[in-house]
């Protein structure tokens, strides 16, 4: 059991580090958006999966089942409102004017139909 | 002016800094507050207060009258806020933007245009707020009532886990703030208006204050809520438990109803008009 929860806690500290490292290295606002949404997420939910089946292999009862189950609602409740969180920053972005990065400088934003 | 705000906080700032050195050091067993104070709350506050959690104990009863300055602070600051920024004469805006909810046209009204009736088929939507935001507004619809039974589980069970007045009470207020976030300000202004926000602001703090008051009436010290044993129908210690509750309750009231205030005089500019 706790090799699996180790497992789970590294690939989820590697989502992180990429989320982190996609963060910086990013070109502009709407691509770090993209890894601060989506990498996070997924990483934070591996986080709570190995501390669910953390405390639930401690001693298997009634008490330890719910705390597991509540600490995966904090994953649902995250699930839910990161990508609604992320949304709207990048309306707000798009009704800012903000023009998303292009690598040739030629497109121009306005010309997409927005 | 500047110069002398300038001096003002120069001369209050160093003798701040000039009373830090009268302190004792950073954690120093020798000092008064670990010799006396500490060791009576750790070893005495169950048995005197039945509050399993020590920092609401130390908190709400043995400092109450610190917290309830606290919470004074805050209402205070939700009326600076309304002193500083509302306009309260009613000013016309430049321009309105209303949508057609049938067909989703937008109408744009100029200063002094004819505005549509209120009726059902019309909505004012913010002037730099155009789009539907469906997500946006399923979402919060959605995560609602679980923050405001979060918050009161927050508010309530501040004696045995974390939590208290000030945390359930932003956790509350946020709650409202997000209505008008993803919705519209006038929309929740229409929910719970400036006024309510203003009456329960204060109703918190006289909560807690009245408590105090009633405890001194009852015969005690002020905020000693030994006293509402009588009122309460406990014991002395329980009833302590229970006062304690009472003015997180106070807190909590006050704090969310300060913050969703604050929130409507910033985002608008204290026009309640358009919001964020």
């Amino acid at each position: 059991m706790n090799i699996l929860v180790g497992f789970l806690l590294v690939i989820g500290l590697f989502f992180f580090t990429g989320g982190a490292v996609g963060i910086l290295r990013m070109p502009d606002f709407y691509t770090r958006l993209h890894p601060a949404g989506k990498l996070d997420t997924m990483g934070q939910l591996m986080a709570m999966g190995a501390m669910a089946l953390y405390v639930v292999g401690l001693d298997l009862s009634l008490a330890s089942v719910l705390t597991g189950l509540k600490i995966l609602l904090i994953s649902v409740l995250v699930f839910i409102t990161s990508p609604t969180a992320t949304h709207a920053i990048v309306d707000a972005g798009v009704r800012a004017g903000m023009e998303p990065w292009t690598k040739s400088e030629t497109e121009d934003f306005r010309d997409l139909g927005a | 002016m500047r110069i002398i705000g300038l001096l003002i906080v120069i001369a209050f700032g160093s003798l701040l800094r000039y009373g830090v050195f009268f302190f004792p050091e950073w954690g120093d067993p020798a000092s008064p507050p670990s010799l006396h104070v500490s060791p009576h709350y750790i070893e005495e506050a169950i048995a005197e207060t039945a509050v399993p959690n020590l920092v609401t104990a130390v908190l709400a009863d043995y400092r109450g009258y610190d917290t309830m300055f606290e919470t004074t602070v805050i209402f205070a600051a939700g009326l600076a806020c309304f002193m500083l920024l509302r306009v309260l004469q009613r000013q016309v805006p430049e321009c309105r933007l209303y949508r057609h909810i049938p067909t989703g046209i937008t109408l744009r009204i100029e200063k002094g245009g004819k505005l549509p009736t209120e009726s059902g088929s019309f909505e004012r939507i913010d002037s730099n707020w155009v789009p539907h935001d469906l997500i946006i507004k399923s979402t919060s619809r959605f995560i609602t009532p679980f923050l405001q039974i979060f918050a009161l589980y927050v508010i309530a069970h501040g004696h045995h886990s974390p939590g208290g007045g000030f945390q359930g009470g932003v956790i509350l207020g946020a709650a409202v703030i997000m209505y008008a976030i993803s919705y519209d300000l006038r929309r929740s202004i229409q929910r719970i208006g400036e006024q309510a926000t203003a009456v329960l602001g204060s109703a918190g703090v006289l909560i807690y204050a009245g408590t105090g008051a009633l405890c001194m009436v009852l015969g005690a010290a002020f905020l000693d809520y030994g006293a509402l044993a009588g009122l309460l129908g406990v014991d002395p210690v329980m009833a302590r438990s229970h006062g304690m509750l009472i003015v997180e309750i106070g807190v909590g009231i006050a704090v969310s109803a300060v913050m969703v205030w604050i929130y409507y005089n910033l985002s608008s500019a204290g026009r309640h008009d358009e919001g964020l």
